[in-house]
């Protein structure tokens, strides 16, 4: 199954969230209600946010995943990034993974731009001696200038993001994950993003990216991914799986203007 | 580091002047070098059980060993009580005393074995408070017992007939022996430390195993 070009073999993946599930959270409350605390099991009830998902991503190939909110792509990149723990099924991931899940995740408001970028980059897993290698090359990205050296509470959310993404793409990652998260950057920083990537990829990094912008899933990755409700409607070259995704969405949109 | 600064300072001033505690040695060298390795012991645990569980945007965005976070407030309390020695030597030279060789031997000994103790504790509570928010303040008050129930201020001796029972809690062994160490330069013997060593072996191993079984679930609960 694991060829030596795969990077990310997922074998049937699903993950279980309880709704309603009533954990206490103290443990005040859960001895107040220790009966339904020991026997949880008759008022919750299972959602499956990922259900039996398989595919397997090679190395250096850009894979999109598209789907409507709640399809479960969020869980997955989050399994990816061994975040959460399938409740069954099989992971394998070979290398390192640089995830980009939400603006300016771990990023701390009272310190500097400068003081977040070592923390975030030696947090994603480099040497202080790495670190210190690669941070002009993050600053000279994110084009931030003086503002460095600002504590980042003073950030406008593109500064977030130019950051943010600079350390992730630094970080000497294997496989890169991104949600969602280029399009608060202007044009030209997207495009200049954009063509980062294809310069990683180009260099054997794997890239997955969630967007609901699916332009840019079709112009950039070459195979992609349709979830929904947590299952793998398609999968296969870009072009189709968009084209398909589209197609839903205007047949739901149609059947909601005839009716 | 300012409060136990300041707390040795009112304990010291009260405890010497208005209720007399009985003891062999100055009082200031009864309370300082058992009330400071106690601040380390007491302000890490505090400071470790929401470690994890006020973290959870981390936890869930970022990839990385979780146990950096309650450990770092360990090390950040270790390196403030590291800079109250030289108060406590201060206070041996004042009183006519001589450190020697033992310290350089007994501190690290002495640190060591604190420290094991305080990472196998902070991984147990940083885990559990993920799942049971409230056990902060019973951490809170359970310290706050625990305080009086330590010879910090009043020596090891003066219990009495309790002084095994004593010997039972962890950080009372320790304590006194920090004390033996920087009044007496006695370092401390085996005999002494079995108790506190069972209790950190047991801490490390039971706040490892918890924590790792714990772990796999913050993402989701957070």
């Amino acid at each position: 199954m694991f060829s030596d070009e795969t990077v990310i073999c997922l074998e049937g993946i699903s993950k279980r969230y309880y709704l309603r599930s009533q954990r206490p959270g103290d443990i005040k409350t859960t001895v107040l209600h220790l009966p339904s605390f020991l026997f949880p099991d008759r008022n919750r009830k299972a959602f499956w946010a990922l259900d039996d998902v398989s595919f397997t991503v090679k190395r250096g190939e850009s894979l999109g995943i598209v789907g409507p909110n709640g399809s479960g792509k969020s869980t997955l990149l989050k399994i990816m990034a061994d975040l959460a723990r399938p409740t069954q099924g099989k992971i394998d991931v070979r290398g390192r993974i640089s995830a980009l899940l939400e603006l300016g995740a771990g990023f701390h408001p009272q310190i500097t731009g400068r003081e977040n970028a070592i923390l975030n980059a030696v947090l994603l897993g480099l040497s202080r001696r790495e670190t210190e290698e690669v941070l002009p090359h993050i600053i000279a990205f994110s084009e931030l200038g003086d503002f460095i050296d600002e504590p980042m509470r003073t950030y406008s959310s593109g500064m977030y993001i130019r950051l943010g993404f600079s350390v992730a793409v630094h970080v000497h990652a294997d496989v890169l994950l991104v949600d969602e998260v280029l399009a608060v950057g202007d044009a030209e920083f997207q495009q200049k993003c954009f063509d980062h990537i294809e310069k990683l990829r180009a260099k054997g990094v794997t890239i997955i990216l969630v967007s609901h912008d699916l332009g840019s899933v079709t112009r950039f990755c070459e195979r992609a991914i349709l979830l929904h409700h947590g299952q793998v409607q398609m999968e296969g070259k870009s072009q189709p799986v968009v084209h398909e995704y589209l197609s839903r969405i205007a047949a739901v949109l149609g059947h909601a203007v005839s009716s | 580091m300012i409060k136990p600064l300041l707390l040795g300072l009112v304990l010291y001033v009260i405890l010497s002047n208005v209720a007399k505690i009985e003891s062999d040695i100055p009082y200031q060298l009864v309370l300082l070098p058992a009330l400071f390795p106690w601040s380390w012991f007491q302000t890490s645990t505090i400071m470790a059980a929401p470690a994890i569980a006020n973290n959870g945007n981390l936890i869930k965005k970022v990839h990385f060993p979780r146990y950096v976070l309650p450990f770092s407030t360990v090390a950040n309390n270790m390196v403030h009580f590291l800079l109250t020695i030289p108060i406590i030597l201060i206070f041996i030279l004042a009183s006519g005393r001589q450190p020697n060789f033992t310290w350089l031997i007994g501190i690290p000994l002495l640190m060591l074995v604190q420290l094991l103790l305080l990472l196998g504790t902070v991984l147990f509570v940083s885990a559990i408070d993920v799942y049971f928010r409230d056990l902060e303040h019973l951490l809170d008050v359970f310290l706050t017992l625990m305080f009086y129930m330590t010879p910090i201020l009043y020596p090891l001796s003066a219990l009495g007939k309790y002084k095994d029972v004593a010997r039972l809690n962890p950080m009372a062994v320790l304590v006194e022996a920090w004390r033996n160490l920087f009044v007496h330069n006695e370092l401390p013997s085996l005999v002494d430390l079995w108790p506190c060593l069972a209790v950190t072996a047991a801490a490390v191993l039971i706040g490892s195993f918890v924590f790792g079984r714990l772990e796999k679930g913050f993402a989701d609960v957070l």
